[in-house]
Order: structure tokens, then sequence, then C-alpha cells
């Protein structure tokens, strides 16, 4: 039965496994923990701050109570634009 | 914050990219060298299902040489080297450290571009391994493309390792798990000790996996980063996005075998695959969730931000492309898709639609911050937008249907075989006709890097925060 495939099934099983070992070698690390402050690893205080045009002005509001005063993007701050 | 602090965190930002300014660029702009190539050997391969006579006095020309020459200068040329360059700028802004070994990662992207060259030179002359979407020679351009993509791959983790985050975001889990799957993959698909049926099962563990591990899990690292970025606001659900990155390590690599539906494989390994096939709607569904939640409410968004729009449509198509994957996994709808032109279609809306939509939003984003300049027109991004998503688009809906009609005429026993060519007819038209709209706005984007990249364009000044204002993009129109 398993003749034809048994290359596949290993391979298979060995990605799996070692995803197993990768998924429990980060939850022993603490990478798993506090998934708030992993969401928001990537945004600093000037992201944070930065005024977006296409806010609606509670969405603005609410980002200048939460954050502080906004602070003006650069050009071609969201990506391709000047 | 004041503006001294502002400026601090903006020097810290360009400490981050300068290392990896030079691999990442090299990357980039090969990428887009074969997105060229790739681009004409696809429309030319097209062209031929019109014109079928199309140079055949020579060899390099003809269909099954020109076919895999586009599959390959696409997916280890533009979508590979695009996806390398956006990690290699990625990663350190991740990890909140310079890239590490950044020439080893300049000598890869150099050893991986020979490789290809030497493959796609060997491939038109007749010189192919045979196996699908491993087509390169396994002696003269693998090696290349293993030994490269392990000297990025490790430049890149040892830029993790350096940054010893206590926080691992999961635009990491994803990029850095793609360059340990990668070579795994890569180098198990083109060995040569499978016989047989057995090659055909390792055959499509590579070709799906690659697709998976590598095309898929970059570009959603990708989209994990730059839909958060721009907004200014958390992914909506981190657990949610944990849930699909770990449902798609332990379970995607069971998938491949639904390619050979009706093969002479043991019955239970298909099923097997099915049902993984159909699990795989999981973490789908949580990326999907996850990236429209993020985005409710912030959909004007795309009206200013032109790698928004580009990567939030890689999104939905990655949302589309998996579900249709996971219906054609079914024998019911696999008995009529398999061996038709849906199967192209699928793998464009995955190819194209996914990961190369993603990857320009990504260089429009990477581009201006490696080279100090922006792009100079928003008029050519939005042409570059238009043409591209309304090409795709025609694309994909021509050869579906065609793929369909095509599928149920080859199981019609009244119809002769050459009855399932005729019907595909005016779909490969519009199909070829969509391919020209596509390659006019290939053209326009390399001509767009080029004008960024020359030398003597005018760097970017950059006004003072009290100063600058945003433009948007339908303002220059206007």
């Amino acid at each position: 039965m398993l003749s034809p495939s048994l290359t596949v099934v290993l391979l298979v099983a060995g990605m799996g496994f070692a995803s197993v070992v990768a998924f429990g070698w980060a939850l022993l690390r603490g990478s798993l923990d506090d998934p708030e402050a992993q969401a928001r690893s990537i945004l600093d205080q000037r992201d944070l701050r930065l005024g977006r045009p296409w806010e609606t002005e509670l969405q603005a509001q609410e980002r200048t109570a939460r954050y502080g005063s906004a602070v003006e993007p650069r050009p071609g701050e969201w990506g391709g634009t000047r | 914050m004041s503006e001294a602090a502002i400026a601090d965190a903006l020097e810290a930002r360009r400490r981050l990219d300068g290392p990896g300014r030079k691999p990442a660029l090299l990357c980039y702009v090969t990428a887009v060298a074969w997105l060229l190539v790739g681009t004409v050997f696809g429309d030319y391969a097209s062209l031929l299902f019109q014109y079928p006579d199309l140079g055949t006095s020579w060899p390099a020309l003809t269909f099954g040489r020109i076919r895999p020459a586009h599959l390959n200068a696409m997916i280890y040329g533009w979508s590979s080297l695009a996806m390398i360059g956006t990690s290699l700028w990625l990663v350190p802004r991740l990890v909140h450290t310079p890239l590490r070994w950044p020439s080893l990662a300049m000598l890869g992207g150099v050893v991986w571009n020979v490789g290809l060259v030497l493959g796609l030179w060997l491939l038109l002359a007749g010189r192919s391994d045979g196996l699908e979407w491993l087509e390169l020679d396994r002696f003269f351009s693998d090696p290349f493309l293993v030994i490269g993509g392990g000297l990025v791959g490790a430049s890149i983790l040892r830029t993790l390792l350096a940054g010893r985050p206590k926080h691992l975001y999961v635009a990491v889990w994803y990029i850095a798990a793609s360059f340990v799957w990668f070579p795994i993959i890569f180098v198990t698909g083109n060995l040569t000790s499978f016989r047989g049926v057995e090659h055909a099962a390792v055959n499509w563990f590579y070709a799906h996996n690659a697709l998976g591990f590598w095309l898929t899990s970059i570009s959603l690292g990708a989209i994990y980063y730059f839909i958060p970025k721009i907004l200014g606001r958390p992914i909506h659900s981190y657990q949610l996005s944990l849930l699909g990155f770990w449902a798609l390590a332990f379970f995607y690599a069971l998938n491949g075998m639904h390619h050979l539906v009706g093969g002479p494989l043991p019955s239970w390994m298909i099923t097997t695959s099915i049902v993984a096939s159909v699990m795989m709607v999981i973490p789908v569904a949580a990326v999907a969730v996850n990236h429209h939640m993020t985005m409710v409410g912030r959909f004007t968004a795309l009206r200013y931000s032109p790698t928004l729009r580009f990567v939030v449509l890689g999104a939905m198509a990655y949302t589309a492309v998996s579900l249709q994957g996971i219906f054609t996994a079914l024998t019911e709808i696999n008995r009529i898709t398999h061996f038709t032109h849906w199967t192209i279609a699928h793998s464009h809306v995955g190819v194209y639609a996914f990961v190369t939509m993603v990857m320009f939003g990504s260089m429009y984003y990477v581009v201006p911050r490696l080279a100090g300049r922006e792009w100079p027109s928003a008029r050519l991004i939005a042409w570059h937008f238009w043409l591209v998503l309304i090409g795709i688009a025609v694309y994909v809906v021509a050869l579906t249907i065609g793929g369909v009609v095509q599928g149920l005429a080859l199981l019609d026993p009244k119809q002769p075989f050459q009855a399932s060519v005729d019907v595909t007819k005016p779909w490969l038209l519009v199909r070829s006709l969509s391919a020209v709209v596509l390659t006019v706005g290939h053209l326009i984007f390399a001509w767009h890097l080029f004008r960024v990249l020359r030398a003597g364009a005018e760097p970017v000044v950059f006004l003072p925060w009290y100063r600058a204002r945003p433009i948007r993009v339908d303002e220059e129109r206007a």
C-alpha cells in the first residue's frame, strides 16, 4: 500500500513534524505570548500618530485621543505617490 | 512627538535599510527584467494557439520549449526575485536590526540569476528535466538556485538571529519559514532516485508546495506588514493570523496529491489530499477575515495609497484562488476541469492576481525608500494598476469559461476530440488580447522603475513635516 508513495508520506510527515517542533519551540520561548504586543510591534509612535487623509473625523479624533496630536505624513508616505 | 524625535525615527529607519539596499535593489531590478522576458515568452506561447505554425522552423520557438520558459521565468525570475528583494528589506524592519551579511545576499542574488539564465538557455535549447515546475536543468541550473537561495536565506536568518526579537510578528514567521521550506522541497523535487508513479507524486509534492510554502507564504507575510503599516492600526486579530500560519505549516504539505486525481496512485493518498485541501478553508478563512476586518472602515485609503490598492487586491485574490483550489480538488469538479485551460486560469489567479499584485504593491512602497527618490508619476501608477487589473480579470474569466466548455466537450463521448479544441478558440483569442493589455502594463511599470532608478534623477526633497501634504492619485489627473 505504501510502496509507490513512501517518499511522499515521509516528506509530508517530516514537514508537519518539523512545524510541530517549531511551534513547541515558539511556545516555550514565549514568542506566542502577548499577541497584542506582537500585533503592535511593527507600528512605532510615528506610525500611530501620522494623520491619515482617508480617516473620518471621528477616526482622526480617536487617533489623536489615543496617541497624541497628529504628525504630518511625508511625501510618498503611503507608497507610490509623490 | 517633537520634530527632532521624528527625524531620529526616520534616521533609524534609514540606518535599518542601508545594508540591504544594494541586494534588494539588485533583486528588484532583475525581477522586473525577468517579468518582461517572461511576458514575451507568455505572449508568444499564447499566440501559438492562434497561429500554431508560427516559428516552427526554429525549435527554440516551439510551444514545448516556450511555455516552460515562460513559467520558469515568471516563477523563479520575476516572482521569486521580487519576493527575495521584499524579504531583504522587510526582515530588518521587522526585527529592528540592519541586514547581516549583505554581501552574501548580494552574491546570492547574482548566483540565482546566473542559474536562471543558464537554465532558460538550456530549456530553449531543448534540455529540460521534463517535470512540471522543475524543468530547469538539475545539473547546470538548479544548483545555482539552491546556492543563491541559500546565501540569501543565510543572510536573512542571520539577521533574524542578530535581532533576537522577543516578539516575532506573524510576517517574520511566514518569511523565515519560507527560506527554510523552499530549499527542502526544491532539492527533494530535483532528486533523481524516484521512479514512475512515485516521481509524479514527488513532482506534485514540490509544485504545490512551491506555491504554498514559497510564493504564498512570503506574499502573505508582505500583506500582513503593509496593510496594518499603512493604515496605522494593528491587524484585526493577531490570534487569527497565527492560526492561519500554523494551520498552513501543519497541513499544507498534504495537498499536492489532489493534482493527481484519477491517476494511478493509491486512492487513500488522493482522498487524504482532498480532505487536507478542504481543511485549508480554515487558514484561508482566518486570513481573509483578518485582512477584511482590518480594512473595514478604511477602504477609502485605497484612493490614496497605490501600495494598498495592489496589496488589498492581492489579498482578495488569495482568498479567491484558495477557495477555487479547494473546489477544484473535489473529484466531481476535477472530472471536468482536469487537463483543461481552467487550470491555467487558476494558476494565473494565484501567481498573478495574488503574488504579482502583492509584489507590485510592495515595490511601490519599498523602492523609494531604497532609492531615496519617489515614483515620478502618479498617472503612470494609475495606468499600470488599471491595465494589469483589467488584463488579468479578462484573462481569468476567458480561460475559466474556456476550460469548462473544453472539459464538458472532452467528457461528451458523442463529440470528437477536435470539438473540445474548437470550443476553446474564441476564449483563447480573448486570452491573447488580455495578454497584450498585461504587457502594456508591465512595460509602463518597467519604464517607471527605470525613471526612479536612473542616474541623475532628481532626488526627493523631503519637506519639513509641517509643509508636507499627501497627494492623492486622482489629484494629479484632475
